[in-house]
């Protein structure tokens, strides 16, 4: 299969792609585009903790006011401005015909809302808000912390304890992970592993999907350019395909390497700063394995699309002959997505070591837990055996699909050649 | 001696036999003619013969032995249907397809320059193929058959869809290259160009070969009780004639078949003696379209 021809077709792959504007645009956006979501993710965040809150804040007790208040004009954003509040005493049986009176100015957006901390708030620490968007968690964040702290205080003021008792009482549990793995390192965790693994999960995903799309696209068009036919007298189809599909992965992991080049600096150089919570913690070992298990899976995926553009002679009908790529494509990256809480669950684990769904579940994995060694052999045994059968299986149907033009085959016809000498 | 021998093949399609049980041979330095109307196998052969389709049944043996690769690299083929990568370069595209050939380096770099040189085309090497006039992608498509310097050059039905300067100029590769000594075999449903360049023949229809062998051989063997006619009369008397095989209108000619050879002097009497004012009376001439029609009928029409 490997021999002279297979790598003439190689290199003329790899000339036409490598150099061609698309090539070249993709390794450019793509890392811009990732880097454009999260900076639009973090500049919306932090635009809406800019925005300026104006709030009302009633009780009907005194103490409950002055003490908040005193809090509320410690806080950042009330220094800063963001934060303004006007503070009003009101009787219990009156606060409905004072919330009707202030209606109107939370419709007009004239303040942003109404909090009412009634003194039974001093047995059930519960507050009211009033709002036209009363889930702007931004402005919990800000205020939250004083109330609790005011209403904290009044509450044990008269009980003779210690400020330091006081201050336990106040606060919340605070739950820090920290990774057990078995090189006797525990390390505390953020966020970090979490985004890398949303990010190489999704990376996975649209680098198949479309480099999947081209191959299906470009044997498509050598089926009705026809020069397929001259390919064939010189190479057979094994050797066309092979060389198709080399080109193709040599391309891509190239691609997925360079794309992974800002990530690999960012976690075994200091050249960038991140916040420590956001810092993924991986080995380099997995980033190769990472490629590794993407070379497998283009090779896997991109047979089988190789296969569909085999099948039909017009891009039309390859689209609408591909969806059940797309599905053993689109579910495992969902499944790894949702693995996000638990990546241990059973469904993590069996989505993991089956065929396709392993290719991009287990690397999704691999990022949020230490995965027993077994199960990663496992599924590179699974992934290869499958890898092979894939191999032998579309060579099959390329090869008595690369010549037919004509009416568009149907499912049936197509396993029909699976059973045919050639 | 025969280089090429193709025996016993077979291909069928879902139920469909395209190729049934078609065995001959090709010789050393002949141009060779695969004969038949549109959709009666001459394609899915030269498939078979060039490992593009696996045959159901029999082989094809090249001097003695099955065909391997080392056939498919000393064939230049130029299927019915050509096509050639559109986005490459018209240079690029000749040095691809010849380096699946086995072939690189410079001396196919200059030989292919040479080429486009003496085909005009030596200013667009660096076209793109897609911005070539149709006639233009014709001559990139030759040159890549022959450019690997191949000593078989198999054509599938070469002359449709040419312009006559193009015809003429695969005309002239075709001579070239038997006068070079290779063996060259064609497909095609036009018998005139058969006629006129093969050595040997096939001739196929509905999947099977229904007459094999050296041109000049059938003809004689056809003509010696052959009899071509142009008249004024009316000739039906020979109709039943114990003399006469069959009477058959062509058109311009009517070929007049004897039951017995060297018969055609008693024909000439009895159509004198029935006053059948002949213009034209030749013995021993039949033309490859009347052999086929001959063979296959007339049904479809699409043999010219």
């Amino acid at each position: 299969m490997f021999n002279k021809r297979t790598l003439a077709i190689i290199k003329r792959e790899l000339k036409m792609k490598l150099f061609s504007k698309s090539f070249i645009l993709m390794t450019l956006l793509v890392p811009l585009f990732m880097v454009g979501i999260f900076s639009i993710q973090y500049f919306v965040q932090s635009m809406s903790e800019e925005q300026r809150s104006d709030l009302i804040i009633i009780s009907d007790s005194d103490e409950i006011l002055n003490k908040i208040q005193s809090e509320i004009f410690q806080t950042a954003p009330f220094k800063s401005g963001d934060l303004t509040a006007i503070f009003e005493k009101t009787e219990l049986s009156d606060f409905p015909s004072k919330l009707k009176e202030i209606k109107p100015d939370i419709i007009s957006q004239k303040i942003t809302g109404v909090v009412f901390i009634p003194s039974t708030s001093l047995q059930s620490k519960g507050v009211e808000y009033y709002s036209s968007n009363p889930n702007n968690s931004s402005l919990f964040y800000k205020i939250k912390p004083s109330i609790n702290k005011a209403l904290v205080e009044i509450y044990f003021a008269g009980r003779l304890l210690t400020e330091d008792e006081i201050k336990f009482a106040r606060k919340d549990v605070d739950i820090n992970g920290y990774r057990v793995s078995s090189d006797e390192k525990v390390a505390q965790e953020g966020y970090g592993n979490r985004i890398a693994m949303v990010l190489f999960s999704f990376l996975l995903y649209m680098a198949l999907i479309f480099s999947g799309s081209m191959t299906m696209n470009a044997v498509v068009e050598e089926k009705s350019n026809k020069i397929v036919e001259v390919l064939l007298s010189s190479a057979s189809s094994t050797e066309l395909m092979a060389g198709k599909i080399l080109g193709t992965v040599i391309i891509e992991v190239l691609q997925m390497a360079i794309w992974l080049s800002p990530v690999v600096l960012l976690i075994f150089t200091s050249w960038f700063f991140i916040p420590p919570e956001l810092m993924p913690q991986m080995s380099i070992g997995f980033i190769f394995y990472f490629l590794f298990n993407y070379t497998l899976a283009l090779i896997t995926y991109v047979a089988l699309y190789a296969t569909v553009g085999a099948i039909f002679d017009n891009p039309q009908d390859a689209q609408s002959g591909v969806w059940p790529l797309l599905m053993l494509i689109m579910i495992p990256f969902f499944i790894a997505l949702g693995m996000e809480s638990n990546a241990q669950s059973t469904l993590a684990q069996i989505a993991s070591l089956i065929p396709f769904s392993s290719l991009i579940v287990m690397p999704a994995r691999m990022i949020l837990v230490e995965v027993p060694l077994w199960q990663i052999l496992l599924s590179f045994a699974i992934n290869i055996l499958v890898l092979i059968g894939i191999f032998k299986l579309a060579g099959k149907i390329y090869r008595i699909g690369i010549l037919l033009t004509g009416k568009k085959p149907k499912w049936s016809e197509v396993f029909s050649w699976l059973r045919m000498s050639s | 001696m025969n280089v090429l021998e193709v025996k016993n093949l077979t291909k069928r399609f879902g139920g469909i036999t395209a190729v049934n049980n078609a065995s001959f041979s090709v010789q050393e330095g002949s141009v060779f003619g695969l004969i038949g109307r549109n959709g009666a196998g001459k394609t899915t052969t030269i498939r078979m013969m060039l490992n593009i389709y696996f045959p159901d049944e029999g082989e094809v043996f090249f001097r003695g032995a099955k065909i391997e690769q080392n056939f498919k690299d000393s064939v230049g083929y130029l299927p019915e249907e050509r096509g050639l990568y559109k986005k490459m370069k018209v240079i690029d595209m000749l040095l691809f397809l010849a380096e699946l050939k086995g072939k690189k380096g410079s001396e196919v770099n200059k030989t292919a320059l040479q080429y486009l040189e003496s085909f005009d085309l030596a200013d667009r090497k660096n076209s793109k193929i897609e911005d070539l006039s149709k006639g233009n992608q014709q001559k990139v498509q030759f040159i890549s058959t022959v450019l690997h310097d191949p000593d078989f050059l198999i054509f599938d039905e070469p002359f449709s869809g040419l312009d006559p300067i193009n015809t003429n100029l695969l005309k002239e590769i075709i001579l070239e290259m038997k006068n070079k000594g290779k063996v060259v075999i064609f497909s095609t449903h036009l018998m005139e160009f058969a006629e006129k360049m093969c050595d040997s023949i096939a001739m196929i229809d509905k999947g099977k070969i229904i007459l094999n062998g050296k041109l000049s051989t059938i003809k004689e063997k056809f003509a010696s009780k052959n009899v071509s006619l142009n008249y004024s009369g009316n000739l039906s008397f020979l109709n039943n004639h114990p003399l006469v095989e069959s009477v058959e209108n062509f058109g311009n000619s009517t070929g007049i078949r004897l039951k017995n050879e060297n018969t055609d002097q008693e024909l000439l009497k009895i159509l004198m003696a029935n006053n059948i004012t002949i213009k034209n009376f030749n013995v021993d001439e039949i033309s490859l379209h009347e052999i086929f029609v001959m063979h296959a009928g007339k049904e479809n029409g699409d043999v010219q």
